[in-house]
């Protein structure tokens, strides 16, 4: 639509748009009603983008002002998350739970995977329930996003968002981790992340092997023979150049020149 | 129903049931006076390694006073924490031991239910009730436990205030199952208007003076201090006019002593405890 050059926010709005971060569910929780823009023909919500980018940075924020960033746990029992939470895990310094959380793990001290966060991420309030309960119990402030059916109890920061898709979910905490990273002054602000959205998606297992397959048939070009004959007429090439420019120079430079350059190259 | 003691096969201590069965007042009046006597287990406090985050402040000796727990709502895991920071202070007393049984084909099993009050009798007050299949673990699971319940009791005056608080502030009352008690301030020397069960609970809150009025099955014991227990939570737990002054935020010792915390502890285990 816009022809000028997009903000941030923008930018980050049409990402959104284009990974159905927008598209709720066709229930609505009480709760959620103020991030819903409106209800569809076909009965999906569609939440408001740039409520869910407001508090995403409220988010942010908090997550910025935990001094020691182990004290984060970011979890996903369900799959489409898992890849996410790791790697927002990885770029923010968080510790990341993918799976099943063994319940207890906030509350009973006697266990070996005890831990007292203090902050806890989740993905959906309605699968991690089971983290939601046990961190009310230990005084840990929650963020979840949350989907228009999602309910809200025991859930301090809800990012109103849809978290049904695996596009979705990687995109948000692609955005969010991005965030993290700018207010903390890691990455500078205004500029494009370098860390590709693609990498928080989740891939199916078929999917891997695929990419996986794609990739072995390609390393032995490199080792390949007909490469380095291919790169031959660039050598000459180049030191036809080189003869103009090196004048005064003794006739014998040249072609060592040439062939020094011809090495740099190789 | 074969009588009590007379499910032989139970096995636990058979003459010990039968005692009881008869002399259960006694037996109860007995405890008390065991009760104030404290084994002489030193070696167990000194190699405490805690397991929690507070715990770990509280060895440390960064939290200094319950009141900042209290502040924070932090939950208390480990009974060594409230041994720490009230010590010599703090008494306990075991109120009743009470034979639960259960039926099993080979008769009886007998298990002991022990209730302990603890307390310095200065606004610190817990409750500890375990149950067990031998009286002195029953007995030492109900003091971790009352350490654990540990509660500010807030005091009040009736009147004029002169001089330390003396009383409740205001008339609270507490409920357990049928039980409900009610306590109302007194003036000065009225002492502890009370039956035996709560007036123990009360002295042990440091209340002195405090009219009492109980309604329903107070014969359960457990009820009745239960009851008395809840009724002593409540007292800060009303809104007086001195509360009205805005809550000036203080940081959680989480917050402040992240540095020390997130050093490991020397690691016992060869797996790494996740700060």
């Amino acid at each position: 639509m816009a022809t000028r050059v997009l903000s941030q926010k923008e930018q980050d709005i049409q990402m959104m748009l284009a990974a159905a971060v927008h598209l709720g569910a066709r229930n609505c929780d009480f709760q959620m009603e103020r991030y819903v823009y409106k209800r569809r023909n076909d009965g999906v919500h569609i939440i408001n983008l740039g409520k869910t980018w407001e508090k995403l940075q409220l988010a942010a924020r908090v997550i910025v002002a935990i001094e020691n960033p182990q004290d984060i746990i970011v979890q996903s029992a369900r799959p489409y998350g898992q890849r996410a939470v790791l790697k927002f895990a990885q770029y923010t310094g968080a510790h990341p739970i993918a799976g099943r959380h063994t319940p207890g793990t906030f509350t009973n001290q006697l266990q070996t995977s005890f831990s007292e966060p203090r902050l806890l991420i989740l993905t959906d309030p309605r699968t991690d329930h089971q983290p939601i309960k046990e961190s009310a119990l230990g005084n840990i402030p929650t963020i979840s996003f949350c989907d228009t059916d999602s309910p809200m109890r025991y859930v301090d920061i809800g990012i109103p968002a849809n978290n049904k898709g695996k596009h979705s979910i990687g995109c948000l905490f692609w955005l969010l981790a991005r965030m993290v990273l700018q207010m903390r002054g890691t990455i500078p602000l205004g500029r494009k992340w370098e860390v590709m959205v693609d990498l928080f998606f989740y891939r199916d297992p078929e999917e891997a092997k695929e990419q996986a397959e794609e990739e072995a048939p390609v390393a032995p070009d490199f080792g390949a023979v007909p490469d380095y004959g291919a790169m031959v007429p660039n050598d000459q090439w180049t030191t036809e150049q080189w003869m103009p420019e090196v004048g005064a120079a003794p006739a014998a430079v040249p072609p060592v020149a040439g062939v020094e350059w011809t090495a740099g190259q190789g | 129903m074969a009588e009590r003691g007379g499910g032989d096969r139970g096995g636990f201590g058979r003459g010990f049931g039968r005692g009881f069965g008869r002399g259960r007042g006694d037996r109860g009046r007995g405890d008390r006076g065991r009760g104030g006597r404290r084994g002489g287990r030193r070696d167990e406090e000194e190699k405490w390694v805690p397991v929690t985050k507070l715990g770990r402040l509280v060895k440390d000796g960064k939290i200094t006073s319950l009141e900042q727990i209290y502040l924070h709502s932090l939950p208390v895991k480990e009974h060594q924490i409230i041994d720490t920071l009230l010590g010599g202070r703090l008494k306990d007393e075991v109120m009743k031991i009470m034979p639960v049984q259960k039926q099993t084909r080979a008769g009886q099993r007998t298990r002991f239910k022990a209730f302990v009050v603890v307390g310095d009798n200065d606004g610190h007050v817990g409750l500890g009730v375990k149950c067990a299949k031998e009286v002195a673990t029953a007995i030492r699971g109900a003091i971790i436990l009352a350490k654990l319940s540990v509660i500010p009791v807030r005091r009040g005056y009736w009147g004029n205030k002169i001089g330390k608080p003396h009383t409740v502030p205001c008339k609270v009352t507490g409920k357990c199952g049928s039980v409900t008690v009610r306590m109302v301030p007194a003036p000065r020397g009225a002492g502890i208007v009370a039956a035996r069960v709560p007036k123990k609970v009360l002295q042990f809150a440091g209340i002195e003076d405090v009219f009492t009025s109980s309604r329903g099955s107070t014969k359960t014991l457990g009820n009745f201090v239960k009851a008395t227990f809840e009724c002593l939570m409540k007292t800060y737990g009303f809104l007086t006019p001195d509360f009205w002054m805005e809550t000036r935020f203080s940081k959680s010792p989480f917050q402040e002593y992240t540095d020390l915390l997130a050093k490991p502890t020397k690691a016992i285990l060869i797996e790494n405890t996740e700060s």
